[in-house]
């Protein structure tokens, strides 16, 4: 009985569907979150007639032939890496990123991560860090005394010390050839895979590459009300796969009551 | 009477293909591009068996019933909108083509992504063709546009044109998973205007739950209603040799 194992896949199929979604819910309040989504594919075909066969001796053929298919499979779990909403927090190390591009972050191994989530503070020497205390690429220090603070969109920092404005630094973005093959390390973080190609780094603004906002945060790009309609899709999708189970045990055990 | 039996198994292996058939439609509900299947029945006059054993009247063939085709549903599937540049959908009768390492095939799919190289590729990674082969993009191509017409621009200009191609006869398509077909004969390459492509949308499954539900209740009563048939029959035939061999002595 196939329509029992085919069933099962699409149960499966729909069990990962609901996992992303509430992952994506779970989520819509993380700033700099990407959505997920997963793609799926019908499985391999099984012909029983092949369409084409000559079906008599005059060269008649069969228009069209028995294919039966095997069920479902989940073909990836791509994020949509659409601009996310930008929040005004009045806060002056938060940063967000309009347009294309990841801050770079230090991570203890000596990798480099990438983020969109500009959310920065200072550690105890000064020095721009995430949230985890991981130091924002460039070591920019911010005196003790320093007052004004100001990152443009070009991704200059500057500060006004006794008066006097002075350069402390200057936050690198990066970019992708194929961004959604980041690979993600939790905590708003993502490394660079095969898939995504190597970086290309530059100043905030030079060609391709987006501008920051001081003072404001990249909302999560999740859409409440898509999430939950597709999480009634997945349900539905669910109970319906279940019933074939149903429909397929019921037909066996019609089959056992015959004698 | 081994006949009515062997008339209700056929009927019954037919409804469990069926059946395996409503599955793998219910299973790909989320299937973005998936095109359901419906089986097609013939009846079959059975050219040897005869039922003669009726004593007026010519002799009737019997008839058993036969699954001759899967037939493929090619109407478009709701089209849904993602807000992904590389998310494309085809407004009308026309395919993707995608290069394999089989040779070409064909998709409703138009769940895009690019890979490292920058290439524009379907979930497996299998370039999408346009008017000029495989389309790749550099790493300073950025505001990816794909027009109604397949034209794909970016901010250095044109890049060419979403090959599509459309068959005289898409029943001839054979499904090869992972959301591709397969055509033994070439189909046409369509001129701009002919189909329409939507970007940041995706065609979703053209399965009705509704429809499959339905089907699903009507097979699994009449496999029962065989079921209880056949049993029938067998309580029949045991009931005849009962009788018949309670001779009296």
């Amino acid at each position: 009985m196939r329509a029992l194992h085919t069933a099962a896949t699409g149960m499966m199929a729909q069990e990962k569907n609901v996992e992303v979604i509430s992952n994506n819910i779970a989520n819509m309040r993380t700033t700099g979150y990407k959505k997920q989504r997963v793609d799926f594919q019908d499985l391999l075909y099984q012909t029983l007639r092949r369409a084409g066969t000559t079906t008599s001796d005059t060269g008649t053929i069969a228009p069209v032939g028995v294919e039966i298919g095997s069920g479902v499979k989940t073909a990836g779990t791509p994020r949509v890496m659409s601009q996310g909403g930008v929040l005004s927090t009045e806060k002056d190390y938060d940063i967000a990123i309009r347009g294309e591009g990841f801050f770079r972050i230090e991570l203890p191994d000596g990798r480099i991560a990438y983020t969109r989530d500009g959310s920065f503070e200072l550690n105890q020497d000064g020095i721009l860090v995430t949230v985890d205390g991981y130091e924002v690429e460039g070591g920019i220090t911010i005196p003790a005394d320093a007052t004004n603070i100001s990152i443009n969109a070009q991704g200059l920092v500057q500060v006004t010390v006794d008066g006097e404005v002075q350069d402390v630094g200057q936050i690198q973005i990066s970019r992708f050839v194929n961004k959604t093959g980041l690979e993600s390390i939790g905590e708003n973080l993502f490394i660079e895979t095969e898939a995504s190609g190597p970086p290309v780094t530059d100043d905030p603004g030079a060609e391709g590459m987006g501008t920051l906002l001081q003072r404001h945060l990249e909302q999560a790009n999740v859409n409440a009300v898509t999430e939950i309609s597709d999480l009634i899709a997945a349900q539905r999708a669910y109970e319906m796969n279940a019933k074939v189970i149903t429909a397929a045990e019921e037909m066996l055990q019609a089959t056992t009551n015959m004698r | 009477m081994e006949n009515s039996l062997l008339v209700g198994l056929s009927r019954q292996v037919a409804l469990r293909r069926e059946l395996d058939v409503v599955a793998n439609n219910l299973a790909n509900l989320g299937t973005a591009g998936f095109k359901s299947q419906e089986m097609v029945f013939r009846e079959y006059l059975m050219p040897v068996a005869r039922a003669d054993i009726f004593p007026h009247g010519a002799d009737r063939r019997l008839s058993y019933v036969e699954d001759r085709a899967t037939w493929q549903d090619f109407t478009s599937g709701p089209v849904q909108t993602t807000g992904n540049p590389f998310d494309v959908a085809i407004a009308g009768d026309a395919f993707f083509a995608v290069q394999t390492p089989n040779g070409v095939r064909y998709t409703r799919n138009g769940q895009f992504q690019l890979d490292a190289q920058g290439r524009l590729v379907t979930n497996d990674g299998h370039p999408v063709l346009s008017n000029g082969g495989p389309i790749q993009f550099g790493d300073e191509e950025t505001d990816i546009t794909i027009g109604v017409d397949g034209t794909i621009s970016t901010a250095q200009g044109v890049r060419g044109r979403l090959l599509l191609t459309r068959f005289e006869n898409n029943q001839a398509l054979i499904p090869e998973g992972s959301s591709l077909f397969r055509s033994d004969t070439p189909g046409r390459e369509l001129a701009p205007g002919e189909a329409r492509t939507i970007q940041y949308a995706i065609e979703k499954s053209n399965v009705e739950p509704i429809v499959e539900t339905t089907r699903l209740i009507e097979l699994s009563r009449s496999y029962q209603t065989l079921a209880q048939m056949m049993q029938r029959s067998d309580e029949l035939r045991r009931t005849a040799i009962e009788r018949l061999a309670d001779v009296q002595a």
